[in-house]
């Protein structure tokens, strides 16, 4: 397993990047790559030249988060204006503007099938759910808040939700929060399940093994990986080897390898059957601030695809096998 | 059978004594030889027989009475005779005078001797035996000179008296002309070839001296076999040829020359050196103890008591190896003679501490061998404990030269220059390194793990990983170290459970063999410290708690392992392993350290302050990191006081500075006190002198991975920042947080948008606000002051005299995220999210939107104008259009005229214009460039000119928007005002001790500070006159309200301590003081 420098872009926004995901291909065009920057834009670019394909605006303050449906054909974007805008890839026109004031929002995630977007809610302690067809808020996930004295502003800021992770099969809802705890909700009957222990700062980033259904991993920021038997509540293994931050985690579609992005600007490429890192990518100058591998399909998919985006301004894109 | 005839006076008949039968009292035969007038040679002879058995006081008895007066008179005529007999007492004295040892008896029978000798002179002057007699006494008492001269006297009467060239050959000997000697005994021999064996053993002694080792052995060899002397030497001899069939030849001799004459001093001390180097220490001190009985010659008994000093100095006895080496010492004339007794001394007294002593011998040694390596290097270590570290290392630095090849003495080296010069100490330790290895030695683990630390130290992680590898060699560990053999053990499961010893015990009911040797410990210890600066902490984490499973109170395990915790902010598991620690030592003042910087990140003030007390008092006071915690406590305590009382504020202030100072007199080079004491003074607004401070301390920590000082940096910057040198401070915050905090801190961020804010830099600052807030997005202080941002930024353009309606447009976006900023805060406060007061959010959000719709009114206005400018340009570029092509025209026709002008006077001049072409050249050069300085001046001038009339236009403009604020706006104002008095209140409040920390006290204030200040304050804060009558009921408001958010800046602060226990012994601080506070309120002082 080998990650290999295919191409990279510069001064790729104005300012630094702080997400990324790919937009799945759909029958008229091959899978892009959408990044979203604190210079309030969100732009599109083509695999694997990273051609510019569009600049869409219309945020406010940085673009925190960006999502792609399965289908490919519409994305979401949150920003530090907690707002999320929800357009159409390949015309730009908005679909909706979502909000649920007061909370803000962070990641964002589509589930498997699509139906249902999953906004992490900051300061209000949820995951908000948000049907795709009709846009309206059809749940909130609530961390149950611990017992004990009524809630100051420090435990409820300790609860902080940060990241969203949905399970392959859409069954299942994990989110990470400022104090590191980890909270994993039955999506279909809405209620949630336990907590996972382990990480004490907060978790940036989660992802569920494509493969297994019950591993899921963690980025922290006390320069750790954490790999959890999410059903079972129990941590598998706790990598080490971050200088810093890990600020975000993606599994390969094959779910034999893990990427991650830190804040010490390297990329590490990790062996799930060694449970060690294999590779070290230094190529950013500052913070990466997310990695993505590209999901499987389309027509002329050549092979794995990672691809990072950092404080630097710039996108590298790595040949995965 | 020998016998003697006395005959009997006046008869023919004679007495038979037969010799061997003696009487046993003197008296009978002395009666006999009185009553009979014996001839005295008879006397003489009978007195030698007595000699020869022993009976030395009938010898005496005879002798005595045969030089008594009375014979005297009688025998006066025999002349020879009475000389003869005296001269045998005299020889006696002379002898018991040798071989006595106590001085004053020594002495008295020298005194005897002479005496003796002396009335043989009387007799007869010339008699040489006398003289000879004279000499060897002269030679027995050590006057070798007196010695030469009377046996000069003998040999000028007959140059071939075999006693007298003896005893010259004798005296040359022992003057070291070991040529002349060789001649006086060659004559010696020739004169009478059947002289006794010492005339041999003496040339083969010269020849020996002079280097003529095989001459001598032939000497030697032509002796009597059972010549005890002759065999010595000749073993000795042997035993010089350093082989092993010599050795063993020269001992069998040895031996021989032993069974012959057990009592031969030189021959027990060679045996004793075989026995000791056979390790046969009962036997050396028999045979010693014999020589040092049968010999007085001082060279050989100190050879004896250094034999016997050895042999203790081996068995570990150092007060009696000291005393015999003594004893052996003062046996010594000179080094010179014999010098090793200096050596061993030296040894033993190095042992027991008497390093002055040592040093002395030591000195003596080198004075005799001054390339001896041993004796360089032990002086070196001399002086290295007598704390002269230069000369030791001079010293050291010698001993490596001597010989290049002495592994011992670099590592010594190396370890003297561990404290001064870490790269030379490396090298030396390498040198070491390879020179073990070369010898095919092993490499001592002390010596890896000490390079290992070295390259640790300079960053060399990878090579200081594979020393430490190589120190450990084989062992359990390595399944935990390689990561690619997880054969057996999968170490990821317990990785989180810091405790967990089920791992080990699992390990070994399996079979494995779960060993660490004692010497590895130290090496272990910090291979798990390395992996920890690698980041691959659970790896470390397993090799810590092997350490603990084997070695239950390494405390400094427990300690790395809650460090470890700390850092991944599992506060409660930290504070549990330090515990377990304490559970060790409850004194152990590092682990009490800890604890109180545990208890102060939990946020529990009075406890942590008794637990570093007690780290303190643990340690006498003497514990630097203990006494800085308190300094630091002190300072946070002042910084923080919930009270705000200024004058509880100065005393902790006051006891911060106390604390450091002393942390500085004991260790004038400790950093953090340093940093500390510039804190400080800071506070104080002594910034010029922090500044140097915090410079100097800066300086001396770059260059080590143990010495890791953010602080200091953010420190200087705080200072650049309150100097107002804001381009500098901006500078130091990034990379401080780039070099220290891989741009993770949000704290810093604040900084720098704050100093962005004080430059008006809004865009920088809300960008970096922005940045702040992503990196910590619950901290809802971020928000505000992101939102004051924007506020001020609209404010400030909307001041502006000019302004396009790009700017405009921008502005209005702005408002509208400050508003969309503020109302969010709103709505969120009454959920408790945050700290902040309602009113005041909604305050903003009334003010901004306020601001927001007169925007749009300039944004119309701006548009409005901006057409008309346009149109206006248009107008006026047609107009310029026409003039051009007038001008135009003109100018053809002028040029048309010029240049026939110039035709003519080109023509003109030409000639000389040629002549001075080169020198114009110049000229012209030197006049362009003078011109462009010119022009440069003028316009530094002019557009400083400007900048003050523009500045004073602002002035004027200002008033005049206010004015104009002030009436249309006087309702909006009236609600300003109250949300403005409270933020000058929290100025006010916070005047003594502004902190940055508190970040919107932080903004607000510089708000209210130059509003207050009357500056040009653009934001409509233009109510700031008010400020100081704000009520106290509004000041306890705002108070609760800063305290609320208070908590979450000091939950961060302690951020830079987690790496205190860097290093096991000596706990490092991170002191994490901040100037902050000083910066705002030297701001305003400096209004």
């Amino acid at each position: 397993m080998k990650l290999s420098g295919l191409k990279s872009v510069d001064n790729a926004h104005d300012e630094s990047l702080w997400a990324v995901t790919w937009v799945p291909a759909t029958a008229t065009r091959s899978p892009l790559l959408l990044t979203g920057s604190l210079d309030e834009t969100v732009k599109l670019w083509k695999s694997d030249d990273l051609v510019l394909d569009r600049t869409n605006t219309g945020h406010c303050l940085g673009v925190a988060s960006v999502a792609a449906h399965p289908l490919g054909s519409i994305a979401a974007s949150s920003s530090l204006d907690s707002f999320v805008r929800v357009f159409d890839v390949d015309s730009n026109a908005t679909i909706a503007t979502l909000e649920a004031p007061p909370s803000e929002v962070w990641q964002l995630k589509f589930d498997p099938k699509g139906s249902l977007l999953a906004v992490a809610g900051g300061s209000s302690a949820s995951v908000k759910l948000w049907d795709t067809n009709t846009w309206e808020l059809v749940a909130t996930l609530s961390i149950p808040r611990p017992e004990g004295p009524k809630p100051t502003d420090r435990s409820s800021s300790k609860k902080f939700v940060l990241s969203v992770a949905w399970s392959p099969d859409g069954k299942r809802l994990a989110c990470g929060s400022m104090d590191g705890t980890l909270s994993v909700f039955d999506v279909v009957r809405a209620k949630f399940i336990h907590h996972l222990e382990g990480h004490h700062m907060p978790v940036r980033s989660l992802a569920y093994s494509p493969y297994d259904p019950r591993l899921l991993f963690s980025a922290s920021d006390d320069a750790h990986v954490h790999m959890y038997d999410a059903d079972g509540g129990s941590l598998v293994q706790a990598m080490s080897g971050h200088a810093s931050w890990v600020l975000s985690v993606d599994v390969s579609p094959d779910g034999a390898a893990v990427a991650t992005g830190s804040s010490d600007k390297t990329v590490r490429l990790w062996d799930l059957s060694m449970r060690a890192a294999v590779q070290t990518m230094s190529n950013h100058t500052d913070q990466v601030w997310g990695v993505a591998f590209r999901p499987p399909g389309g027509s002329d998919v050549r092979g794995g695809r990672l691809v990072s985006v950092s404080d630097d301004k710039s996108i590298a894109l790595y040949d995965y096998s | 059978m020998a016998c003697v005839y006395i005959p009997v006076q006046n008869s023919e008949e004679e007495v038979r004594v037969a010799l061997d039968q003696l009487p046993r009292d003197a008296s009978d035969i002395l009666d006999i030889l009185k009553a009979e007038q014996a001839p005295l040679d008879l006397w003489l002879i009978i007195a030698r027989e007595y000699f020869k058995q022993g009976k030395i006081d009938q010898f005496r008895q005879i002798l005595e009475e045969g030089s008594s007066p009375e014979i005297d008179d009688y025998y006066a005529d025999v002349r020879y005779e009475r000389i003869a007999i005296l001269n045998a007492l005299g020889a006696y004295y002379s002898y018991l005078g040798k071989i006595e040892t106590k001085q004053r008896e020594k002495e008295e029978h020298f005194i005897l001797a002479t005496q003796y000798y002396n009335k043989a002179s009387r007799i007869d002057m010339h008699e040489p035996s006398t003289w000879v007699g004279k000499g060897q006494l002269l030679l027995a008492k050590g006057e070798v000179d007196q010695a030469s001269a009377a046996f000069k006297i003998v040999l000028d009467g007959d140059r071939d008296n075999v006693p007298a060239l003896l005893g010259q050959a004798c005296v040359e000997f022992n003057r070291a002309r070991f040529s002349d000697s060789l001649e006086l005994y060659k004559r010696a021999l020739q004169v009478y070839p059947n002289c006794p064996a010492a005339v041999r053993l003496g040339i083969g002694l010269c020849r020996y001296k002079l280097g003529q080792f095989e001459k001598a052995r032939q000497a030697f060899e032509r002796l009597d076999p059972e010549n005890v002397e002759a065999l010595v030497a000749l073993a000795i001899m042997d035993l010089r040829t350093n082989e092993a069939s010599g050795i063993r030849k020269g001992m069998v001799k040895m031996q021989r020359a032993f069974e012959i004459y057990p009592y031969c001093a030189m021959a027990l001390n060679y045996l004793a050196n075989h026995f000791f180097f056979t390790g046969q220490h009962f036997l050396v001190e028999q045979l010693t103890e014999t020589a040092l009985a049968v010999t007085n010659h001082g060279p050989t008994k100190s050879h004896s008591y250094y034999n016997l000093a050895r042999s203790y100095h081996s068995k570990g006895d150092y007060e009696k190896a000291g005393l015999y080496y003594m004893a052996s010492v003062k046996e010594v004339n000179k080094p010179h003679e014999f010098v090793f007794p200096y050596y061993g001394l030296g040894q033993v007294q190095l042992k027991l501490g008497d390093f002055r002593s040592a040093l002395s011998n030591f000195e003596k040694v080198l004075e005799v061998y001054p390339d001896n390596c041993e004796t360089i290097k032990s002086v070196g270590h001399i002086y290295v404990q007598l704390g002269q570290t230069d000369k030791g290392q001079e010293y050291m630095r010698k001993a490596t030269k001597i010989d290049p090849r002495d592994a011992q003495a670099f590592l010594e080296l190396g370890e003297l220059l561990i404290l001064s010069d870490t790269g030379a100490a490396l090298d030396a330790f390498k040198t070491a390194r390879t020179l073990f290895k070369k010898g095919g030695q092993e490499v001592p683990i002390e010596l890896l793990n000490n390079i290992g630390v070295l390259q640790f130290e300079r960053g060399e992680f990878e090579l200081a990983q594979q020393t430490f590898k190589e120190a450990l060699g084989d062992g359990i560990w390595l399944s935990f170290i390689n990561d690619d053999k997880k054969s057996f053990v999968d170490t990821a499961a317990s990785i989180l459970q810091f405790k967990d010893m089920q791992l080990f015990h699992d390990l070994e009911s399996n079979g494995h063999h779960v060993e660490v040797p004692w010497d590895k410990v130290t090496v272990l210890f910090n291979l798990a410290r390395l992996l920890e600066q690698l980041n691959k902490s659970g790896t470390a984490s397993v090799l810590y708690r092997l350490i603990l499973f084997k070695y239950p109170d390494y405390i400094d395990a427990y300690l790395r392992l809650a460090a470890i915790a700390k850092a991944r902010n599992n506060i409660l598991l930290s504070i549990e392993l330090v515990n377990d620690a304490l559970k060790v030592n409850d004194k152990c003042p590092n682990a009490l350290s800890m604890l109180g910087e545990l208890e102060l990140k939990n946020d529990d003030w009075v406890k942590a302050k008794e637990t570093l007390r007690a780290a303190s008092d643990a340690t006498d006071g003497k514990d630097s990191y203990a006494t800085l915690s308190l300094g630091n406590w002190n300072y946070f305590a002042a910084v923080r006081n919930e009270k705000r009382n200024p004058k509880l504020e100065a005393t902790h202030l006051e006891k911060s500075k106390e604390l450091y100072s002393r942390v500085l007199i004991q260790h004038s080079a400790n950093l953090y006190a340093a940093n500390g004491a510039g804190v400080v003074l800071a506070e104080k607004g002594h910034f010029d002198v922090s500044k140097d401070i915090f410079t100097q301390v800066q300086e001396a920590a770059s260059g080590s991975v143990f010495v890791q000082m953010p602080d200091v940096w953010i420190n200087l910057a705080h200072v650049y920042f309150a100097q107002g040198n804001f381009a500098l401070a901006v500078k130091m915050y990034q990379n401080c947080l780039r070099k220290f905090y891989y741009n993770t801190d949000s704290q810093i961020l604040l900084y720098l948008a704050r100093t962005h804010y004080e430059a008006e830099q809004w865009q920088d600052c809300i960008k970096t606000l922005l940045r702040a807030i992503h990196l910590a997005p619950s901290n809802y202080t971020l928000r505000f002051d992101a939102g004051v941002a924007m506020q001020k930024f609209s404010a400030s353009t909307l001041q502006k005299a000019k302004r396009t309606a790009d700017e405009v447009r921008a502005t209005v976006a702005e408002l509208q995220n400050a508003v969309r900023i503020f109302s969010q805060l709103s709505a969120a406060s009454n959920l408790h999210i945050h700290g902040f007061d309602e009113k005041k959010i909604d305050t903003h959000v009334g003010y901004c939107s306020h601001l927001l719709s007169a925007a749009k009114v300039h944004l119309e206005a701006a548009e409005r104008e901006e057409q008309q400018i346009r149109q206006r340009q248009e107008l006026a570029r047609q107009v310029a259009l026409a003039e051009d092509a007038r001008r135009k025209a003109e100018e053809q026709r002028k040029y048309q005229l010029e240049r026939r002008k110039q035709e003519d006077e080109l023509k003109r001049v030409q000639q000389q214009e040629e002549h001075f072409k080169r020198v114009k050249h110049s000229f012209e050069q030197w006049k362009s460039t003078s011109k462009r300085r010119e022009r440069s001046d003028d316009e530094d001038g002019g557009t400083n000119e400007k900048r003050r009339r523009k500045g004073g236009k602002r002035r004027k403009k200002d008033k005049h928007s206010k004015s104009r604020y002030d009436t249309e706006e006087i309702e909006g104002d009236m609600m300003d005002e109250q949300e403005i008095e409270e933020e000058d209140a929290d100025t006010n409040y916070r005047e003594p001790k502004t902190q940055m920390n508190d970040d919107d006290g932080g903004e607000e204030n510089a708000q209210g500070l130059l509003a207050a200040a009357g500056l040009e304050d653009s934001d409509a804060d233009d109510e700031t006159p008010a400020a100081p009558s704000s009520t106290i009921s509004r000041r306890r408001q705002a108070l609760s309200e800063s305290d609320d958010d208070e908590p979450l800046q000091r939950h961060s602060s302690p951020v830079g301590e987690d790496t205190a226990y860097m290093q096991d012994s000596d706990g490092e601080i991170r002191d994490r003081s901040k100037t902050n506070g000083d910066d705002a309120s030297d701001d305003e002082k400096q209004n």
